[in-house]
């Protein structure tokens, strides 16, 4: 059993999944019937579409698994010939057992531009009959719609407090760890219903002690959100736009924080600030649009750059 | 201390490989008061023409006296520098010799400059030695004829080898002698290249021949840059970035680079977001496949940033190499074992690599203090080793 608790207490069976009823009750019936179809799990991160990937094929092929299934990971693998050859590779060799197909797992399919989904419709078509193609992505807006006609959609909302309350006491009675009501409120507040998250959080808050309070939790937090935000804030509204462009590329390379994180904490740090309300709003608006951007792909160090200066236009009063 | 200044000659004897140049401003220096008083150096970038002004000032024992274009073009400054510097002795020298350095780095909106350069020269007690990239510019024209010229080449594969060879040794760098050589050929003639690409590899791990592209695609950018950056927009900027021998997507790092050293405030405000909606454009390029949207980025990057200022700009401004790529390059290489841990973590709990570099914080808690899941990812030495870090 893995000391990574993430893994160790990683439902495997379809009722011990929290907070997706519904998504789960038809994927359940589906893979009942021992033929399924593509399909796509559209959500948050720290939901369970891995976790409900993994009990699908463990569920189909029982220890057999590992020979008939496949995951990939489109952010990390570089490009779509990469993932092309590795399924072509896995799907040549027939399955092993009564299950006439293979499955693969494509988690982050919204990391593949356009090309490379196109590219990736091809590649499900040509090998259907061998191989099912699972899907993961953060937003379904982000992938070609032939690639969504072929498969069916199985959305995952964010957990609410209640399941992760429950993933919490049951882990802390496992673990023998004493844990106080209010450090599970700032649990939930803290991982923004991430079951994963909040496992780690958890895990690495009890590497400290056993006896887990609201305090300790919200250090572990703290530690993991993107620091100094403030002080490359503080440069650019004080018009010393070199030191802020500085120290924001130090804080996003020297802990790997990416553009999408900062944009958070921007966006939450601007309440903070001793500006003029209409020039807030200006500044949120900004904000919001340079996530847009961010999220739909831009280079994240320019368009933060940006931003920064129209908070240099703020400091000096200026909207 | 940069190398290209520590290790800077400061006499004649130490220079190498302009015999003939120093020969010539010995001879300019000698007839001073009889012939020009004023010489301008010219040639590519890296050839040793501030420092052979500099020894030049050693040899006769006087003291430099410094302009640059933006000192050119305020009258009043320039009066106030200049009137004690040409008509008073120095304190403690005998001599003094005036230096205008790059002085092709004046800019349209300078051109006021020029004229008062002009009149220094006429009236000038002091020998004026100039600096230029290229001075065959017809608004040099007047300029030309009121100076001796010398021309410098650049320096040859062979100096520039020993040279580096030598700082190597000062240095006790165990560089290899292909590495040398090629960063002596990469360097194109340019000295001071090849002694800033010697001190990069310096400070990385195993010398790793990174990102030493030729730099002689650079001259037209910096003149592209100050065009955009210093004048008032016009149409001919348009097409500005063709005549770089450069792809676009590294325009965009250069403009990037260098907007916060031209620009402030509103117009900095200005200029980043039209260099924000460039990016735009690129990402819709690639996205969408639909190319004419290059006509967008290419509008926004060079007449909407020239449109970003209020008025022309004067003065000199040395504009940067992009630094935001060798830096992620470079941290990238102290990151290197955070990322290894990251992939084997990854692979093992079924998320992505990027996910677990964002999430390090927290996974780093949990794995320092657990030997057990150490083992279990199979950790390196080493691996466990920057988890106590």
């Amino acid at each position: 059993m893995s000391g990574i608790w993430t893994e160790k207490y990683r439902p495997s069976k379809f009722s011990d999944l929290v907070g997706q009823d519904n998504s789960v009750k038809r994927v359940e019936a589906l893979t009942g019937s021992l033929n399924i179809p593509h399909m796509m799990f559209a959500g948050p991160a720290g939901t369970g579409k891995s976790t409900l990937a993994l009990i699908i094929v463990k569920e189909l092929y029982k220890e057999n698994w590992k020979e008939n299934y496949l995951e990939l990971n489109a952010s990390d693998e570089r490009g779509i010939n990469v993932i092309r050859e590795k399924v072509k590779n896995f799907a040549r060799t027939k399955s092993l057992g009564n299950i006439p197909f293979k499955i693969i797992f494509l988690d982050e399919a919204d990391a593949l531009t356009p090309e490379a989904q196109q590219a990736l419709r091809r590649t499900m078509e040509n090998y259907s009959t061998t191989c099912r193609f699972l899907l993961s992505c953060n937003y379904s807006s982000k992938i070609i719609d032939p690639i969504q006609s072929r498969c069916a959609m199985f959305r995952f909302k964010l957990l609410e407090k209640k399941d992760i309350e429950k993933v919490i006491l049951k882990i802390a009675e496992m673990e023998k760890l004493t844990i106080k009501p209010d450090a599970i409120e700032m649990l939930y507040e803290g991982c923004e219903g991430d079951c994963r998250r909040c496992i780690n959080i958890l895990q690495s808050t009890a590497s400290i002690s056993p006896s887990i309070n609201a305090e300790l939790i919200a250090t572990i937090i703290s530690n993991t959100k993107p620091r100094d935000i403030k002080v490359v804030l503080d440069y650019a509204l004080s018009g010393d736009f070199q030191k802020a462009k500085e120290k924001l590329l130090d804080i996003m390379l020297k802990e790997s924080i990416s553009g999408q994180d900062v944009i958070k904490a921007i966006q939450k740090e601007i309440w903070n600030l001793q500006i003029e309300p209409t020039i807030k709003v200006k500044l949120t608006e900004k904000t919001g649009e340079t996530e847009f951007r961010i999220v739909e792909g831009s280079d994240p160090f320019i368009q933060l750059q940006a931003l920064l200066a129209s908070f240099v236009l703020a400091g000096l009063g200026k909207e | 201390m940069p190398w290209v200044e520590k290790y800077r000659p400061k006499k004649f004897e130490e220079i190498k490989g302009q015999d003939e140049a120093i020969f010539k401003i010995k001879e300019f220096l000698k007839n001073f008061g009889k012939k020009k008083i004023a010489i301008i150096l010219y040639g590519p970038p890296g050839t040793g023409k501030t420092t052979l002004v500099h020894a030049a000032a050693k040899e006769i024992d006087s003291e430099i006296f410094e302009l640059n274009a933006s000192d050119l073009r305020n009258r009043e400054k320039l009066k106030e520098i200049l009137k004690p510097a040409v008509e008073q002795k120095s304190l403690s020298k005998e001599d003094k010799i005036i230096l205008v350095d790059e002085v092709d780095g004046i800019s349209e909106s300078d051109w006021g400059g020029l004229t008062q350069l002009m009149e220094i020269i006429d009236s000038s007690s002091y020998p004026i030695m100039i600096t230029a990239n290229d001075i065959w510019d017809k608004k040099f024209s007047p300029l030309r004829k009121k100076c001796d010229l010398l021309p410098l080449n650049e320096i040859s594969y062979d100096i520039i080898k020993s040279v580096i060879l030598d700082i190597s040794k000062k240095e006790g760098l165990s560089i290899t002698d292909d590495l040398i050589t090629e960063l002596s050929i990469k360097a194109k003639g340019d000295l001071r290249a090849a002694i800033n690409d010697l001190q990069t590899l310096s400070k990385l791990k195993d010398y790793f021949p990174i990102i030493l592209d030729e730099r002689n695609k650079e001259t037209d950018i910096f003149n592209s840059l100050r065009k955009i950056f210093k004048e008032k927009p016009s149409n001919d900027m348009l097409g500005i970035f063709d005549s770089v021998n450069m792809s676009i997507d590294d325009i965009i790092l250069w403009v990037e680079e260098n907007i916060p050293s031209e620009y402030s405030g509103e117009e900095l405000a200005r200029a980043y977001d039209l260099l924000s909606k460039t990016d735009l454009f690129k990402g819709r390029i690639y996205k969408q496949q639909y190319w004419r949207f290059l006509v967008y980025e290419n509008i926004f990057l060079s007449y909407g940033i020239a449109s970003s200022k209020k008025k022309p700009k004067t003065g000199f401004t040395s504009y940067k190499r992009p630094s935001r790529i060798l830096q992620i390059w470079l941290n990238n290489q102290k990151t290197f074992k955070k990322k290894s841990i990251c992939e084997k973590y990854s692979k093992y709990v079924h998320i992505s690599q990027r996910r677990a570099m964002a999430d390090f914080p927290v996974i780093k808690q949990i794995l320092k203090s657990n030997f057990g899941i150490q083992k279990e990812l199979k950790l390196e030495d080493e691996e466990m080793e920057y988890l106590k870090l």
